[in-house]
C-alpha cells in the first residue's frame, strides 16, 4: 500500500520536475540549458516509477511498518529533531538541545528521571565545552544570551 | 591675537609634526577608550563571512579580527556563514541578526548585486550599514606568456575577437562582474567572445595555465604565484587608474576609451540596521585603529590587494561607497536586469 | 634539489620537539574529527584555522594537513560501529564495515581501515614525494572535457553500486541529479527548484544530507526495534584482521591506494568520489559480488585506502601550483596565505624547507596515526557494550552540533530531518541509498564539465573525440557498460 503510494508520488514527482524543468529551458545555442538534465532525471524517475507501479515483482517484501510503542519512538526522535530545528532560533542551542535530550531519553528511553538530566545536562555541557569552548564556534544563542 | 596664544599654536605644530604617526596611533587608542561604551561588549564580537574559510575575504577578516583585537582587546571570532554564493550570510545579516552590536559582516561589493537582483524584496541594500572601508582588488585581464596570445595587447585581443568571432576563450563567473566586463567589452566594439563558464575566478585562471581558455580575469592574489613563474601576463585591468604596483598595465579605460570599464572587489565591513550609534561608532573606530596600524596594511599589501585613495581617506564610507552601488544599479537598468 | 635530498632537509625541519608536538595533535584531533559524526574535516580546519595563526608556517601546515587526513583514518569508525558515517567520505564503509560488525568483527574492519589507510597514505606520499612537479604538469592540462570523462566513467560507477532491484536503483541515481540540480546553477547563475526561497537557492547541503540519510535513518530503526539494549548482540571475535583478511585485502588495499591518488590530484574528484569509486570497482571485479553489503572485507580495505591516499594526491596541486582541488586543500591555501606565503609554481624551489618540511610531516603524521589508532581500535570495540539508550541522543546531538557547524544555517537541520525520514522509508522499502549520494556528488560535476566543453568547443561534441584523456574515459565507460548488461544477460539465461 505505501509502496504503491511512494510509485505514484514517483510519477508526480517526476513529471513535475520534468515539466518545471520544461519552463527552464532544454537546449539553448551553445549546448544544454539549465532544464536539461533535471528534465531527463525527472522523465527516469516518472518512468522507473510507472514501471514499479506496474510490476509488482519488484515490491519489498511487505516491510514492517511500525506500529503502537515502536512508532511512537520513531516519531519521538523525529518530533525531537523538529523541536530542536525550530527551538535553536529561538531559545539557543544549550536551552533547545537539552529540552529535546530531556524529551528523548524520558519518552523514547523511559530512563529515570535523575538519569535523564544527568545524561542531558552532561551531554549538552560536554557538547558546548567541546565546540563553544575548544573550537570557538558561535553556537546560537537564546534571549537570554547564552 | 596676543603672544602666548601664538606660542601655544606653535608649540602644538611642533609637537605634532615631530610626534608624527606614533602620537596618531596613541590618539587613536586613547579616543577608542574613551567612545567605548559602557555596557559593550561583554561577549565576543562576531565577524560575518559570508563565504568558506580560507577564501581571500576569509583571509581579510581574519586578518582584520587579529589587529583589531589587538587595538580594542575585544574578544572577535570570524563566522563562516556559508551557502548560495554569499546569498545566505547576506540574508542572514539583512533580516535575522540582531542589532545589538555583537554581528557585524566583513562582506565585499557582491552583496550589492545579492540586494538589487537577488534578494527578491525580502531585504534592501540599505538593511545594511557600511561602517568602515577595508580594500579592494580590480579586476585583471590575463593571458599565457606562451601560445596564439602570447603577447597580445588587449586591443590586438579585442580586434581578434571581432573580426574571428566567438573563437577567444574567455573564463567567466556567470552573473558576477566577470560576466558584466565581457558583455560591455562586447556590447561596446561588436567582438564576441566565447564565455566559457566557471564557479570562481581560480577555476578559471587554472584553465588558463592549462590551455583550456585563452584569456582569464582574476585578482593578483589569485594569478601572482603563476605571475611570478612567469606563466601568466597581464592584459588590462578594471580600475579608474593604472596600479602603483604594475605601472604599465593599462586600464580598460584608456584602450577602449570610456569610462565604465571599472569593475572591482570592494572589501568593507557593515553592521545590521539599526545598531545603536554609540555601538556602531566604537565598532567602526575599532575597525579604523586596526587598519592605522602599518602591520595591518602591510599584511594586507602582502596578500595583494590595493587600497581605493577615494574610500581609504573618506570621511563619509557610507556615502562613497553608496556612490558606487548607484553606479553598478545603473548598469543593471541598462542591461535590463533590473526593472 | 633533488627528492631525496629535499626529504632530508624536510625532516630535519620536522623532527623537532614543537613541529612534533603539533603534528601529533593534528592527528589526535583528525581522528577525533572523524570519529565524532557530523563534524567533517572541512569544519573542523575552518573552527581551527585561528589556532595556526600563531604558529610558525611548517607547524600550522602540519597541523592542519594531518588533521585532515586524521579525519580519513578516524571517519571509518563511525561506520563500522554504529553504521553512521563519520563523514562524507566513509559512508560506503558503513555498507560492508558495519556488516562485519553485527559478525563480530569490527576489529577487523576497523584494523584493516587503518592498515589500509597507512598504506594507501605513505605509498601516494613516496609517489609525492618523487613524481610531484612532473604530476602537477599533467594535472594542469586536466580541463572540463577531461572533467566530463572522468564524470561519465563515475556515473557508470553508480550503477556497479546498485545492490537491489536494478530499476530502484536507476530511480534513485536520477533522484539524485534532481536533488543536485536544486539551487543556483553555477554554469548561468539561474535559479531552478528554488520556488523563490532564499534557502533553497543555496542547494542541498552533502553534509546534512549525507547525516540525515544515514545517521538520522539508521537511529530511527534503531530505535523501533529497541529489542536489543546495545548495537551489537554478537561478541566481538578477535581484534585484529586474519591472515585470511589480509590475503583478501591485500589487492583492494593497492588498488584503491591508486585511484585515490589520481582522483586526488584532478579538479573533480576528492576523499568522497574516490571511496564510492573504490567501492564500486572492487564490487566490479569481485568474483562473488553478491558478497558486498553483506560484510565483505574488500569493500572496507579499498575505499578505506582511497580516501586516505586522494588526500595525499590533493596535496600534489595545492602544493606545487598553488591550485586546491577541493574545498579542504582550498582552506590549507587560505592558512598559507594568512601567513603571507602564495604558494604556484616557484613554491618548491623558493620555499624548500616548507614543501619538504610539509612532505615529511606527512610521513611522521602517518606513523603518529596508526600508532594512535591501532590501540583506539581495542577502546572503540568496548564502545559497542554502551547502551544504545545512552549512546542514541549523545549521536543525534553530535550529529546536529555538526551539521550546524559547516554553514551555521538552521535550515540544514531540517535538510538532515528530512532526508532522516525519507531514508527511513526508503530503506525499508529496499531502496539503495549510496548510489543516490554518488549522483548527487556527481552531478553537478557531470553537468558544469559538459556545458563547458561544448561552450569552449568551436565544433560541439567533436571536442571529446579529440582530447585523449577524454576519449579514453568515455571508451572505457562505454566497455564497462557493455560488460555489465552481457553479465546481466548471462545471469537472466542461466536462471530460465
Amino acid at each position: 500500500m505505501v509502496e504503491r503510494a511512494l510509485n505514484v508520488f514517483w510519477i508526480l514527482l517526476g513529471a513535475g520536475a520534468a515539466v518545471h524543468a520544461w519552463q527552464i529551458g532544454l537546449v539553448g545555442s551553445a549546448g544544454p540549458e539549465s532544464g536539461l538534465f533535471p528534465m531527463i532525471a525527472g522523465l527516469i524517475i516518472a518512468g522507473t516509477g510507472l514501471t514499479l507501479l506496474l510490476r509488482t515483482s519488484t515490491a519489498a517484501r511487505v516491510p514492517g511498518w511500525p506500529r503502537g510503542a515502536a512508532l511512537g519512538r520513531v516519531a519521538g526522535v523525529v518530533a525531537g529533531l523538529a523541536v530542536m530545528a525550530i527551538g535553536v532560533s529561538y531559545l539557543g542551542f544549550a536551552v533547545a538541545s537539552a529540552i529535546t535530550m530531556l524529551v528523548l531519553l524520558r519518552t523514547i528511553e523511559r530512563t529515570n528521571w535523575v538519569g535523564s538530566l544527568a545524561l542531558a545536562f552532561g551531554s549538552v555541557a560536554v557538547v558546548m565545552w567541546l565546540f563553544g569552548q575548544v573550537l570557538g564556534m558561535p553556537l546560537p544563542r537564546g534571549p537570554w544570551g547564552w | 591675537m596676543n603672544r602666548t596664544a601664538l606660542a601655544v599654536a606653535f608649540t602644538a605644530v611642533v609637537a605634532a609634526v615631530f610626534a608624527g604617526p606614533l602620537a596618531a596611533q596613541g590618539d587613536a587608542r586613547a579616543q577608542l577608550a574613551k567612545m567605548k561604551p559602557k555596557d559593550f561588549p561583554t561577549q565576543p564580537i562576531e565577524y560575518t563571512v559570508v563565504y568558506p574559510a580560507g577564501g581571500g575575504m576569509d583571509v581579510t577578516a581574519r586578518l582584520l579580527a587579529k589587529y583589531v583585537e589587538k587595538a580594542t582587546g575585544d574578544r572577535i571570532i570570524v563566522n563562516n556563514r556559508t551557502g548560495g554564493a554569499g546569498m545566505i550570510g547576506h540574508s542572514y545579516l539583512a533580516t535575522q541578526a540582531k542589532p545589538d552590536g555583537y554581528t557585524v559582516g566583513v562582506l565585499a561589493n557582491l552583496v550589492w548585486g545579492d540586494a538589487m537582483l537577488r534578494a527578491q524584496g525580502k531585504w534592501q541594500l540599505s538593511d545594511l550599514e557600511p561602517i568602515a572601508y577595508l580594500n579592494s582588488d580590480p579586476l585583471i585581464w590575463i593571458t599565457q606568456t606562451e601560445g596564439a596570445y602570447k603577447g597580445k595587447s588587449l586591443k590586438e585581443i579585442v580586434q581578434t575577437a571581432k573580426d574571428k568571432p566567438s573563437t577567444i576563450r574567455v573564463a567567466v563567473v556567470p552573473g558576477s562582474m566577470w560576466e558584466y566586463l565581457v558583455e560591455q567589452i562586447e556590447s561596446s566594439s561588436g567582438a564576441k567572445f566565447l564565455r566559457v563558464p566557471f564557479q570562481g575566478g581560480g577555476a578559471g585562471i587554472n584553465a588558463l595555465v592549462g590551455g583550456n581558455v585563452d584569456v582569464a580575469q582574476g585578482f593578483y592574489s589569485e594569478f601572482r604565484g603563476h605571475l611570478d613563474a612567469g606563466k601568466v601576463a597581464q592584459v588590462a585591468v578594471a580600475a579608474t587608474d593604472r596600479l602603483t604596483s604594475f605601472k604599465d598595465v593599462p586600464t580598460f579605460n584608456e584602450v577602449l576609451g570610456g569610462n565604465e570599464y571599472v569593475w572591482n572587489v570592494i572589501r568593507f565591513v557593515v553592521a545590521p540596521k539599526g545598531v545603536p550609534a554609540n555601538r556602531k561608532a566604537y565598532l567602526a573606530a575599532g575597525v579604523k585603529a586596526a587598519m592605522n596600524d602599518p602591520d595591518l596594511i602591510n599584511e594586507y599589501r602582502k596578500a595583494g590587494v590595493y587600497f581605493d585613495p577615494k574610500l581609504a581617506n573618506s570621511t563619509r564610507v557610507a556615502a562613497d561607497l553608496n556612490q558606487y552601488a548607484e553606479r553598478e544599479r545603473a548598469f543593471y537598468k541598462k542591461t535590463g536586469r533590473l526593472k | 634539489m633533488d627528492p631525496l635530498t629535499g626529504l632530508q632537509v624536510g625532516f630535519s625541519v620536522i623532527l623537532t620537539p614543537a613541529n612534533l608536538y603539533y603534528c601529533f595533535l593534528g592527528s589526535l584531533i583528525g581522528t577525533l574529527v572523524g570519529v565524532l559524526p557530523g563534524l567533517g574535516p572541512l569544519g573542523a580546519l575552518a573552527l581551527l584555522l585561528p589556532v595556526t595563526f600563531t604558529l610558525t608556517p611548517v607547524a600550522g601546515m602540519a597541523m592542519l594537513a594531518s588533521i585532515f587526513y586524521g579525519a580519513m583514518y578516524g571517519g571509518s569508525t563511525t561506520s563500522v560501529l554504529v553504521n553512521i558515517p563519520g563523514e562524507a567520505a566513509s559512508v560506503v564503509t558503513c555498507l560492508d564495515g558495519h556488516q562485519m560488525a553485527k559478525q563480530g568483527r569490527a576489529g577487523a574492519a576497523l584494523g584493516i581501515a587503518a592498515m589500509g589507510s597507512f598504506v594507501a597514505g605513505t605509498l601516494s606520499l613516496v609517489a609525492l614525494t618523487f613524481f610531484a612537479p612532473a604530476i602537477s604538469a599533467v594535472a594542469i592540462r586536466f580541463g572540463p572535457p577531461e572533467n566530463f570523462g572522468l564524470m561519465v566513467l563515475g556515473i557508470v560507477c553508480t550503477l556497479f553500486m546498485i545492490t537491489g532491484s536494478a530499476l530502484k536503483g536507476v530511480l534513485m541515481i536520477a533522484l539524485g541529479f534532481l536533488a543536485a540540480a536544486v539551487g543556483i546553477d553555477v554554469v548561468n547563475g539561474r535559479e531552478r527548484f528554488t520556488f523563490g526561497s532564499l534557502e533553497l537557492s543555496a542547494g542541498v547541503d552533502l553534509l546534512a544530507l549525507v547525516i540525515g540519510l544515514f545517521g538520522v535513518t539508521e537511529i530511527l530503526l534503531n530505535v523501533e526495534s529497541m529489542a536489543r539494549n546495545s548495537v551489537i548482540a554478537e561478541r566481538v571475535r578477535g581484534l585484529w584482521p586474519t591472515l585470511a583478511d589480509w590475503r583478501a585485502s591485500w589487492k583492494p588495499i593497492l588498488r584503491g591506494s591508486g585511484l585515490g591518488f589520481l582522483l586526488g590530484i584532478v579538479p573533480g574528484g576528492g576523499p568522497v568520489t574516490a571511496s564510492f569509486m573504490s567501492y564500486a570497482m572492487e564490487r566490479r571485479i569481485a568474483r562473488e559480488p553478491q558478497r558486498f553489503g553483506k560484510g565483505a572485507i574488500e569493500g572496507v580495505a579499498g575505499p578505506e585506502s582511497a580516501n586516505n591516499s586522494a588526500v595525499a594526491g590533493s596535496m600534489i596541486p595545492l602544493l606545487s601550483l598553488g591550485i586546491p582541488s577541493n574545498p579542504v586543500t582550498a582552506l590549507l591555501l587560505g592558512a598559507l596565505v594568512i601567513q603571507g606565503i602564495q604558494p604556484g609554481p616557484l613554491f618548491i624551489s623558493q620555499r624548500p624547507d616548507l614543501f619538504w618540511g610539509v612532505v615529511a610531516a606527512m610521513y611522521v603524521g602517518n606513523v603518529f596515526l596508526l600508532l594512535l589508532n591501532m590501540p583506539l581500535i581495542g577502546l572503540w570495540v568496548q564502545l559497542l557494550r554502551v547502551p544504545y539508550r545512552v549512546l542514541f541522543p549523545i549521536v543525534l546531538l553530535l550529529a546536529v552540533v555538526g551539521t550546524y557547524s559547516a554553514n551555521k544555517n538552521v535550515f540544514d537541520l531540517w535538510v538532515m530531518l528530512g532526508f532522516g525520514v525519507a531514508g527511513y522509508a526508503l530503506r525499508k522499502l529496499e531502496y539503495d541509498l549510496a548510489p543516490f549520494v554518488l549522483a548527487f556528488v556527481l552531478a553537478p560535476l557531470l553537468e558544469q564539465s559538459l556545458r563547458q566543453s561544448l561552450v569552449m568547443s568551436p565544433d560541439g561534441a567533436i571536442i571529446f573525440a579529440k582530447r585523449p584523456v577524454t576519449a579514453l574515459l568515455l571508451v572505457a565507460s562505454a566497455v564497462l557498460i557493455a560488460f555489465m548488461f552481457r553479465r546481466q544477460s548471462r545471469a537472466q539465461g542461466g536462471t530460465k
